[in-house]
């Protein structure tokens, strides 16, 4: 009896055995790939396909949608090299800010380029988490799979997310965080993560957008192919907009290295971008001082 | 396949008094932290303000500076209120970072061991594929890491530093030829013994060692926080 059931233990580990290895074999020759957990296999180097934080309806054009070097007031969009717009909802293309919302934007934009206050310098120039939508538009992204987890690291600034998979809370909305909190799950190839306790001193662009610590963001990071990765993020804030809009744009698998390059990044390693540690102080940034530095 | 149960069996005890990853190694993944004063002062000190005691974690007690380098700790020390360059909330090295007092979070892989810090989103990605150090000189805060596994013990090799850092608050402090082999080696599931072997030829007669526990973080959902500690000067422009 106690022969048989060993027998028996070891004809279903047989079993399993080879159904599992039959299964990793198909695995292997489609995509996606999956992580012992069951993700589908995403890891790598990923980069927006068109650069730029300067404008969202426009993100190869200036800052504020201008042409390079270009003054507010004599730009002129239809001149620039045009990318699809990062306002993917509504039609039109243009932030549903409340009036009050939109006056402040446009006063950080027309601010910009003569700086006289830190506040109307960019984020971004004094080296600070951008939140979890700019800083994805910025520099490559390494994604990470861990039993889990999936993980964000951003070249820029060595700003990373950490993004549990396992259902848990979010933390107490009281805690405001520079990259939110986020909780994500897996919908067939499309990792999805809702990111709430924004603190959204990041700002949106360099051209003044932005959302309040009120933010609720929903990101949907829908993998279409090994190479391709389509981002889209619905913000809801009704303390600033008049209705949830989605921001969106693509991303690629980054190839990199000048010799051979090839799909397989292991030879890429990210280095240290210690941005604050080469800032220069704040007042040096400022219009009115910039003269007698 | 009777063959791999029964080894199984027998390999079962010695597999179960540490967490271990599918290729077999102790699996360090989870939130960790280190309880102790260290980075006030690695060595043995008495209470100030706002300062508590503590006990000293340098083996022997005695950093074995050179004449002109002990000179300099102690004027450092002096002036440790506007000199120490976490005033300043620059990334704070190798291995300072790891005892600053914020927790850290291990994520484990045959090729890569990545540890990300609350203090300042710091990140550090050790490398255990074999590869070596890039060639220098190249002057980074946190420096290059490299890993590999001696037994159950995962041994860091890190060069390239600046000579920007100090280990403590105290004024001990290195040049730009410091040398750190971190060895994390876990004792049980929630403790990690961290030894770590200080090496600069321009700076100290000899190596020294620094030896202390981390402790894993067991609470549920504990997750790590934000410290973007140069952020707070800029915070209040962006409302």
């Amino acid at each position: 009896m106690r022969f048989n059931s060993i027998l028996l233990v070891t004809a279903l580990l047989g079993t399993f055995v080879t159904g599992s290895a039959a299964a990793a074999e198909a695995d292997k020759n489609t995509w996606p790939q999956h992580t012992p957990d069951g993700q589908p296999k995403v890891e790598g180097y990923w980069l927006a396909v068109d650069y730029g934080m300067g404008c969202l309806q426009n993100p190869l054009a200036g800052v504020g949608c201008l042409k390079e070097g270009e003054e507010p007031g004599r730009g002129n969009r239809s001149k620039s090299p045009k990318a699809p717009s990062r306002i993917i909802d509504p039609a039109d293309g243009e932030i549903p800010y409340q009036p009050w919302a939109r006056t402040k934007q446009q006063y950080y934009l027309s601010n910009y380029f003569e700086p006289t206050r830190p506040e109307f310098l960019d984020p971004q120039q004094l080296c600070l988490p951008l939140g979890p939508v700019r800083q994805l538009t910025w520099h490559d992204v390494h994604v990470l799979q861990y039993p889990g987890y999936v993980l964000f690291e951003h070249e820029g600034g060595h700003v990373f997310r950490i993004i549990p998979l396992d259902g848990r809370p979010h933390i107490g909305s009281s805690l405001k965080l520079w990259m939110g909190d986020s909780r994500g799950h897996w919908e067939g190839n499309t990792l999805v993560v809702d990111v709430t306790n924004n603190n959204s001193k990041g700002r949106l662009s360099r051209a003044g957008d932005f959302a309040s610590d009120k933010l609720h963001l929903v990101e949907r990071f829908e993998f279409l192919d090994a190479d391709h990765l389509r981002y889209r993020a619905v913000f809801d804030d009704p303390s600033t907009y008049t209705r949830p809009w989605t921001f969106g744009f693509d991303l690629k698998r980054a190839i990199f290295g000048a010799e051979n390059p090839t799909k397989d990044d292991a030879h890429y390693e990210q280095w240290e971008e210690a941005c604050y540690e080469g800032m220069k102080p704040v007042d040096y940034s400022l219009r009115s001082d910039r003269s007698e530095k | 396949m009777k063959r791999i149960i029964l080894s199984l069996i027998l390999i079962a005890p010695a597999f179960g008094q540490v967490p271990r990853t599918a290729d077999g190694k102790p699996d360090l993944s989870g939130i960790w932290q280190a309880l102790n004063t260290a980075n006030i002062d690695l060595q043995d000190h008495a209470a100030q303000k706002g300062a508590p005691a503590g006990q000293s974690v340098v083996d022997g007690n005695e950093i074995p500076y050179q004449p002109w380098a002990l000179a300099k700790k102690k004027d450092n020390y002096a002036n440790r209120a506007t000199l120490d360059p976490e005033n300043k909330c620059y990334l704070p090295g190798v291995p300072r970072i790891t005892y600053l007092g914020l927790p850290f979070q291990i994520f484990e892989r045959s090729d890569l061991v990545t540890i990300l810090y609350e203090h300042a989103h710091a990140n550090r990605f050790i490398y255990t594929n074999g590869t070596p150090h890039p060639k220098g000189p190249i002057d980074w805060w946190m420096g290059d890491s490299r890993g590999h596994w001696d037994g159950d013990t995962l041994v860091v090799d890190n060069v390239h530093f600046n000579d920007q850092t100090w280990f403590d608050h105290a004024g001990n402090f290195h040049s730009e030829d410091l040398h750190v082999v971190e060895r994390y080696g876990l004792l049980d599931a929630d403790h990690i013994d961290y030894r770590v072997t200080i090496e600069d030829p321009k700076v100290f007669t000899r190596p020294w060692n620094i030896d202390m526990v981390l402790y894993r973080h067991v609470e549920k959902n504990f997750q790590l926080l934000e410290y973007e500690c140069y952020a707070f000067d800029l915070e209040p422009y962006y409302p």
